[in-house]
C-alpha cells in the first residue's frame, strides 16, 4: 500500500490536534497527557507522543497524518517522523508572544524538509488578535531561504475546508518542486 | 461620457479620473492600479448601480463593502469613482479594521481584461510570486492552486503556465492579471524558457495532488 506521512508540527496551543480531526476519515487517535506548563498554552491536556488520522484514497493509498508534541522535551520524536515525512503543516498561533521567531525555530528543526518545499505554514487565531501581516511571516522566512516561496495562510483549524485547502496546497508545492527539480537535474 | 462625483463637504476635494460609466471591472482594476502605484494616501469610493458605494482605504489595505465577495458581482455597472487626497494622520475612510483589501484586488484580478493581458503587463515576459495570495480566504479553483505551484518555483510565461497545468491560456492570464494587482509577482524579461510538460493522463494518475482533489471532492 502506498502512503504519504504529513506532520503537524507547531507550538502548543496552535491547533494541530483540531486540524487532523478536521481532515482525518478515522476517528482520530489522540494520546494527551496533562499540562505541565499552562504557563504557555492554558489547556488542562496537551499533546504528548502522537495524534494519528489518515484520508484514504482508494483501496491501496491512504495519507497518514500526524501530529507531534510541541514541546521541546519531546524533539526524540521529530527526528523519528521527519525522516518518514513527504510534508510538513506548521501551526503557529498568532496570539503568541513571537510567533515568527517560533515559527522560524521550528522551521530549523526541520530543515530538511523545508529545503524541498515541503512546507506550508498556517497562522491560526489571527481572527482573534492583531499579530504579524502574512506579509511579516513570508518576508521572514525569505530570510532564511530566499530562493523559496513558502505558502503561508490564516486558518482555522476547525473549519475542514480551509485544512484541506492547506493540505492540497502542500502537495502541489512539493510535485511541482520536484517536477522542476527534476527537470534541472536532466538538464545538467 | 458623464462622471458622477459626490464630494464630501469640508474635506478635500475629490477628484475625478474621468471614469465612464462601464460594465464589470477592468477600469476599476486600472483605477486602483494607477493609485497603487501612486505611492501616495489616496482613498477611493466607487459607485455601483444596486451596490452600495465601495470604499477603499489603501493606508490600511482594507476596504468597506456591504456585498460580500462570495457573491462578487462579475457584470457589476461602474457609474463613478471617486479618489480623495488624504494623509497619514487623516482619520479612517471607514471603521477599522475594515476587510483586507487582497480579497477584492483577487476578485477583480481575475474578473478584468477578459482573460487579455493587464495593461500594465508588458509583453514577452515571465513571471514568479514573491508570496503566495492568503487561499483559505479567497474563492479559487484547484487549477489555480497548480498554477500557484508553479509560479512559486520557477519563472514562467502565461503561455509556458497554461501548458504546464492543462489551463486555458485566458484563465493563467487572469490569475497573472490577479496576482500583479496584489502586488505577489516579480516579472522579468531575462529568465530562460521554462521547460514545459504538458500534464498527459498518465501524468495526471501519477499526482497525488490530482487523486487526492478526487478523493476531497474539489
Amino acid at each position: 500500500m502506498a502512503e504519504h506521512v504529513i506532520l503537524f508540527t507547531g507550538p502548543m496551543g496552535a491547533g494541530k490536534t483540531t486540524a487532523i480531526e478536521s481532515l482525518s476519515e478515522i476517528e482520530v487517535v489522540r494520546t494527551e497527557a496533562n499540562n505541565s506548563e499552562r504557563h504557555i498554552a492554558d489547556k488542562p491536556t496537551t499533546t504528548v507522543a502522537l495524534d494519528y488520522g489518515e484520508i484514504l484514497i482508494g483501496a491501496e493509498e491512504k495519507v497518514r497524518l500526524y501530529g507531534i508534541p510541541g514541546q521541546k522535551r519531546f524533539d526524540f520524536m521529530w527526528a523519528i517522523l521527519k525522516k518518514r515525512a513527504k510534508g510538513m503543516i506548521l501551526l503557529v498561533n498568532s496570539d503568541a508572544p513571537d510567533p515568527i521567531e517560533e515559527m522560524l525555530s521550528f522551521i530549523e528543526e526541520f530543515r530538511e524538509l523545508y529545503d524541498r518545499g515541503g512546507v506550508v505554514i498556517g497562522v491560526s487565531r489571527a481572527d482573534v488578535v492583531a499579530g504579524p501581516t502574512l506579509g511579516d511571516y513570508s518576508d521572514a522566512l525569505e530570510r532564511t531561504n530566499p530562493d523559496m516561496v513558502i505558502p503561508v495562510f490564516t486558518v482555522d483549524p476547525r473549519n475542514r475546508d480551509q485544512m484541506e485547502n492547506v493540505l492540497l496546497a502542500l502537495i502541489a508545492n512539493i510535485e511541482m518542486r520536484a517536477m522542476f527539480g527534476m527537470m534541472t537535474t536532466e538538464a545538467v | 461620457m458623464a462622471v458622477e462625483v459626490n464630494q464630501v463637504a469640508g474635506e478635500p476635494a475629490s477628484v475625478s479620473m474621468g471614469f465612464p460609466v462601464t460594465v464589470g471591472w477592468t477600469h476599476a482594476a486600472m483605477a486602483v492600479y494607477s493609485v497603487l502605484r501612486l505611492n501616495t494616501p489616496v482613498n477611493l469610493k466607487m459607485h455601483i448601480e444596486m451596490h452600495s458605494p465601495l470604499l477603499i482605504d489603501f493606508r490600511h489595505h482594507a476596504f468597506s463593502w456591504s456585498t460580500p465577495l462570495e457573491i462578487f458581482p462579475v457584470d457589476a455597472v461602474h457609474t463613478g469613482l471617486e479618489t480623495e487626497p488624504t494623509s497619514d494622520a487623516a482619520p479612517p475612510l471607514f471603521e477599522l479594521p475594515g476587510q483586507d483589501l487582497d480579497g477584492l484586488l483577487w476578485e477583480m484580478g481575475i474578473n478584468s481584461f477578459g482573460g487579455a493581458p493587464a495593461y500594465w503587463l508588458p509583453p514577452d515576459e515571465r513571471y514568479r510570486l514573491t508570496r503566495w495570495p492568503n487561499l483559505t480566504q479567497h474563492r479559487h479553483t484547484m487549477q489555480q492552486m497548480q498554477m500557484m505551484a508553479v509560479l512559486g518555483n520557477t519563472f514562467v510565461s502565461t503561455s509556458e503556465l497554461a501548458k504546464l497545468t492543462g489551463a486555458d491560456e485566458s484563465d493563467a492570464q487572469r490569475l497573472i492579471n490577479a496576482l500583479s494587482l496584489m502586488r505577489i509577482l516579480t516579472r522579468t524579461s531575462a529568465a530562460p524558457a521554462a521547460v514545459v510538460v504538458a500534464p498527459t493522463a498518465a501524468t495526471k494518475r501519477q499526482s497525488l495532488f490530482g487523486r487526492l482533489r478526487k478523493r476531497l471532492g474539489r
